[in-house]
């Protein structure tokens, strides 16, 4: 799974630090999810959405691989 | 909030210790001194209270982690659990083939292995989250 949270990230010159507290995580917690390597739960996720005043469809995308094998 | 979930945390590492600095006692207080039999058992229940109070703090900690964190808890319990089921089940079919050695599996060394597979999964899981 893409996700476009360091662009989000940067708009709002917003350290990991910043965004963790700001949805309730620990910043070692966003940067997991931050490099792909944790997927949120739906709950984060909307919440991550909300601080950045977008949607979950923006902030998350299925990579390649996952349309080709669903699509 | 955050610091509540410190103080969770801080609680569970605390009663970790208090744990630990009753169950080295008792086993070597068991080990090498002769009690009447109720003297023994009071003893020998001291590190099961401690721990019990260990274990309820520890899930008290478990429920206010963030999701990541809770996941890498898991899969390292997921982990320690697999290997310590397995790590029995070897010595249970090895003592059937006549093969034990209590001086390095008893049930002392069960418990201390159970730890090290739960650490060991731990260090696994935080490895593939990054955290």
């Amino acid at each position: 799974m893409k996700n476009t949270i360091k662009v989000e990230r940067a708009k709002k010159n917003w350290t990991q630090a910043e965004l963790a507290k700001h949805i309730g995580v620990s910043r070692q917690g966003l940067n997991s999810i931050e490099t792909g390597k944790f997927v949120p739960s739906t709950l984060l996720a909307l919440r991550m959405a909300k601080v950045f005043n977008t949607t979950v469809e923006i902030l998350f995308q299925l990579d390649d691989t996952e349309v080709a094998a669903f699509g | 909030m955050e610091q509540s979930k410190k103080t969770v945390n801080q609680h569970s590492v605390i009663f970790a210790l208090i744990y630990g600095a009753t169950y080295l006692p008792a086993t070597w207080l068991l080990k090498h001194h002769v009690f009447s039999q109720p003297v023994s058992v009071i003893i020998a229940i001291v590190p099961i209270i401690t721990f019990s109070i260990f274990i309820f703090k520890l899930i008290k900690a478990f429920s206010v982690m963030d999701e990541v964190k809770q996941r890498v808890q898991l899969e390292a319990v997921v982990i320690g659990f697999s290997l310590t089921a397995m790590l029995m089940m070897i010595l249970f079919l090895l003592s059937l083939c006549d093969i034990s050695n209590p001086n390095w599996f008893g049930y002392a060394h069960l418990v201390g292995y159970c730890w090290v597979f739960y650490f060991i999964g731990w260090f696994i899981s935080r490895k593939k989250y990054g955290v």
